[in-house]
């Protein structure tokens, strides 16, 4: 039984967003495939659109020749192609069995025998009887797993199946999958874990922004050079000058600093330690879902730590809220510009007044100001050439590189003393790019410091004076940017370690 | 070959209009629903619809009577849209009118035989009180719990319904009343002061009104109505922006729960004039209706509370004329709230007629 898949000039657009670009990739069975990149990157989209979740604009997709349509997840089970999510999709209260007969047309006791088949096949151990919610997630993996199997699948689509799995689990995964594999089914992992790939994969296609990078037989891979593919390796020769801060002031300190999350789909941060110096940029690399989010909340107070573990111009901050450090002078610019640094449907002078200090007398008594705000908002847009003075715009009609020019003006017009910014330039086009990296720059001369959490080492590598990689919440020691290359950020960035 | 006749697509921007003129279709799909209904049942559609929604307020007394209707739809669809503003879900608004309702009237026994102009204000203080009171327990319970404010504040409705049952059964029932499930009247000055002779409308409207203004006041000029608005359209920001999400929960439940509780308490010491079993025809859950036809607004909730006022009167004078059920008066709520939650469907789609291209066929 030998099965081919084939994606053929797949595209899918989204607003603002090319998530597939003339996406072609070539599956036959008997081997294991690793669909690898940043988030963002395309791969969940183009695995959306192979489970039928989501219909490309253009292009086609074959099995065994023969193209085939899949407009919903009911066409993709009709095609024998079978998928786990992430986040697993079981009724918790349910019993395993239940869940797993509950959508399928036999008899209970047919797919009873089925069941128990597929369990001492494979080897795996669960109790059909008890209800879901007591099982471990490796666990309910397994049932998701089974659930596939009862349709024989030709294509088991599995995606990021490791993120909530403890290190025997995956194990125990990888030796399922093997199996899978030589019974002849197709697997297609998806996944930013690079280790993952070397060990379980046989062919490796690397996708960033929307289109396939590379194709590649794993044997011929090493973990920086994947990592090299995901995040871009044109080292862009325009490049901050390097500053060496010996006799600075040290603006900011934080010791010793844990974060235990009780949502496994978050990463726990171990032991941080990091200081920055008055007018530094301090840049933190790593593959995205290294603990990059909970890092920058910590810094933002959206998490709250002790006290004690985060010093801020000598004081200790850990126990305040984002609007308190705002009073201390930092400033925040968060990852997702769309929906959390700003609200789509307020108006430009609304997203403006999120940013309250009590000096800018926003709000008077509790009332609020619009002359005030307004009067502030044209300042930004006219300072940081947002392309509009129209301040009761809704923000939702700017484009991304507007948005994020308004977000960081807004930041920084109160002229922090630090800027923490996470992804800033993300899926903006190069003008919007250069705009943002030079205010970077610039206010690093003014004497302002900024820490900048990225995914993207280019950008790092053009504004950081000194860079450290955050690898499952932990951060690798801090280099000098000038010292520092796209290889030993490859390295770092996939768990590797350098002298 | 598949020809497609109707395009549904996502509209980039909600328009304005179309978000205030959908409530508007809703309810005349009610009346065209409404009209069906009637045919079915075998009277002139026209005519039913007249005896519904025109013959009631065609006298004075009948305005009146809408406007007392409306009085405390109007009072608790403004407290919840605090709440649902800022995603907090209270659907135990009957519950806290009532329980407002019993603080209020507790007190009002306490002086059934005291005269002075004091008496109302700390009784309507009171019950206001009640009412926010009632609404603490699923706000604390939310916060610091992390419970379901949907599920606690609904079952709470049954706890004050029958803490209401077994008071005026027992230890507050009139003693000179028969063994009458009912309390005494109150005394003449903890009454509401009635607007005009022989009409039951009295003084509670001006209390609605007032509240309406200050909703108005709190909601979109101060920094507390920004933060219940940027709250609402998205946690995530409002925790970036380092707002107290919890004390915000709670306020907005206070706020809620007290406008339930003065309408409770307008409820007993205006029209009723004591407690008894039933102190509200469903009004807390009614003006769950009201908010959302009234699309959140101050402007919009007293327009809305006037046409759903008037399901209740038509279900009266409908059961006089028609001898239909007054229940009918509910369908015609859950018709308009139908309408509007499916007419929302267009807020944010749009649908586009193609037509038939000859060369496809």
């Amino acid at each position: 039984m030998n099965t081919k898949l084939k994606v053929s000039e797949i595209s899918k657009i989204y607003p603002g967003c090319i998530a597939n670009d003339k996406v072609s990739l070539e599956f036959g069975s008997g081997k294991i495939y690793a669909l690898l990149g940043e988030n963002g990157a395309g791969k969940s989209t183009l695995v959306k659109i192979l489970s039928g979740v989501v219909k490309p604009d253009k292009g086609e997709v074959f099995l065994n020749d023969e193209s085939i349509k899949l407009n919903s997840p009911l066409d993709a089970k009709k095609n024998n192609i079978g998928m786990v999510f992430q986040h697993f999709n079981l009724f918790e209260t349910l019993s395993v069995f239940e869940n797993l007969s509950i959508d399928s047309d036999k008899k209970d006791e047919d797919i009873r025998l089925l069941v128990n088949d597929i369990l001492q096949k494979y080897n795996f151990k669960i109790d059909l009887d008890i209800p879901v919610l007591n099982l471990s997630a490796g666990q309910k993996q397994k049932v998701e797993i089974i659930r596939c199997l009862i349709r024989n699948p030709k294509v088991l689509i599995m995606d990021e199946p490791t993120s909530v799995l403890t290190e025997q689990e995956t194990d125990d995964l990888f030796i399922s999958l093997k199996q899978f594999s030589k019974d002849g089914i197709l697997i297609i992992y998806i996944t930013h874990k690079l280790k993952e790939v070397l060990s379980l994969c046989d062919e490796v296609a690397v996708m960033r922004k929307g289109k396939v990078v590379s194709v590649s037989n794993t044997i011929d891979e090493k973990i920086e050079s994947l990592a090299n593919k995901m995040v871009g390796e044109n080292l862009n020769t325009i490049k901050k000058k390097i500053n060496n801060f010996k006799n600075s002031q040290e603006i900011l300190k934080i010791t010793n600093l844990n974060f235990k999350s009780d949502d496994p789909y978050e990463t726990n941060l171990n032991n941080l330690n990091l200081s920055l110096k008055k007018g530094e940029c301090l840049g933190i690399a790593g593959i995205s879902g290294n603990g990059q989010n909970e890092l920058f909340q910590i810094l933002s107070g959206e998490i709250i730590t002790e006290g004690t573990s985060i010093m801020f111009r000598n004081k200790e901050i850990g126990k305040l809220n984002p609007r308190e450090r705002r009073e201390y002078l930092m400033a925040f610019s968060p990852e997702d510009r769309i929906s959390q640094a700003a609200v789509p449907e307020l108006k430009i002078y609304e997203n403006v007044a999120l940013n309250n200090f009590k000096s800018s007398n926003f709000f008077e008594k509790g009332l609020v100001n619009e002359k005030k705000i307004k009067e502030h908002s044209k300042k930004i847009l006219s300072n940081f050439s947002v392309n509009t003075n129209n301040v009761e715009l809704k923000s939702q009609f700017l484009s991304g590189g507007n948005l994020q020019k308004l977000i960081i003006g807004r930041e920084l017009i109160t002229s922090p003393e630090l800027l923490v910014c996470f992804n800033p330039t993300w899926g903006l086009d190069v003008g919007a790019i250069n705009y943002i990296h030079e205010t970077l720059i610039q206010i690093n001369e003014q004497g302002k410091s900024s820490i900048l959490i990225s995914t993207d080492n280019d950008e790092l590598l053009k504004l950081s004076d000194r860079i450290c990689v955050i690898y499952k919440g932990k951060l690798s020691k801090i280099m000098n940017a000038d010292t520092v290359t796209a290889e030993k950020l490859g390295i770092l960035m996939g768990g590797g370690s350098i002298d | 070959m598949e020809v497609q006749l109707i395009k549904i697509e996502k509209r980039s921007d909600v328009s304005r209009s179309i978000y205030f003129l959908t409530p508007v279709l809703a309810i005349f799909l009610t009346l065209f629903g409404g009209g069906i209904i009637f045919y079915i049942l075998g009277f002139n559609p026209i005519e039913a619809l007249k005896f519904f929604f025109i013959t009631p307020i065609s006298d004075l007394y009948g305005l009146s009577e809408l406007l007392v209707k409306a009085t405390p739809l109007c009072l608790i669809a403004i407290g919840l849209s605090f709440c649902f503003k800022s995603n907090n879900w209270n659907i135990g608004a009957e519950g806290q009118l009532i329980f407002g309702g019993i603080v209020g009237g507790g007190v009002a026994l306490l002086f059934y035989n005291h005269d002075g102009f004091y008496v109302l204000p700390i009784i309507i203080l009171s019950g206001a009180i009640g009412g926010m009171l009632f609404a603490i327990i699923p706000a604390i319970l939310k916060t610091y719990f992390n419970t379901n404010e949907i599920l606690v504040s609904l079952m709470l409705v049954y706890v004050a319904k029958l803490l209401l049952d077994y008071l005026v059964v027992g230890p507050w029932s009139n003693p000179e009343g028969f063994n009458f499930p009912e309390t005494r009247q109150f005394s003449e000055s903890a009454r509401m002061p009635i607007l005009f002779d022989g009409l039951r409308i009295h003084a509670g409207i001006f209390i609605t009104l007032i509240t309406v203004f200050l909703s108005w006041l709190i909601l979109y000029k101060t920094y507390l109505g920004f933060q219940i608005k940027v709250s609402g359209l998205s946690l995530k920001t409002a925790k970036y922006a380092g707002y107290k999400g919890k004390i915000m929960i709670i306020i907005v439940f206070m706020i809620s729960g007290a406008c339930a509780g003065l309408a409770g308490v307008g409820e007993i010491t205006g029209p009723i004039g004591q407690l008894h079993r039933n102190i509200s025809p469903d009004y807390g859950f009614t003006a769950i209706i009201v908010a959302f036809l009234g699309r959140l607004n101050p402007v919009g909730i007293i327009f809305a509370s006037l046409i759903v006022a008037l399901t209740y009167l038509g279900a009266e004078t409908a059961q006089i004329f028609l001898q239909v059920p007054k229940y009918t008066g509910q369908v015609f709520q859950g018709m308009i709230l139908f309408f509007l939650l499916g007419s929302d469907y267009l807020l944010f789609f749009k649908i586009k007629f193609l037509g038939l291209k000859k060369n496809e066929l």
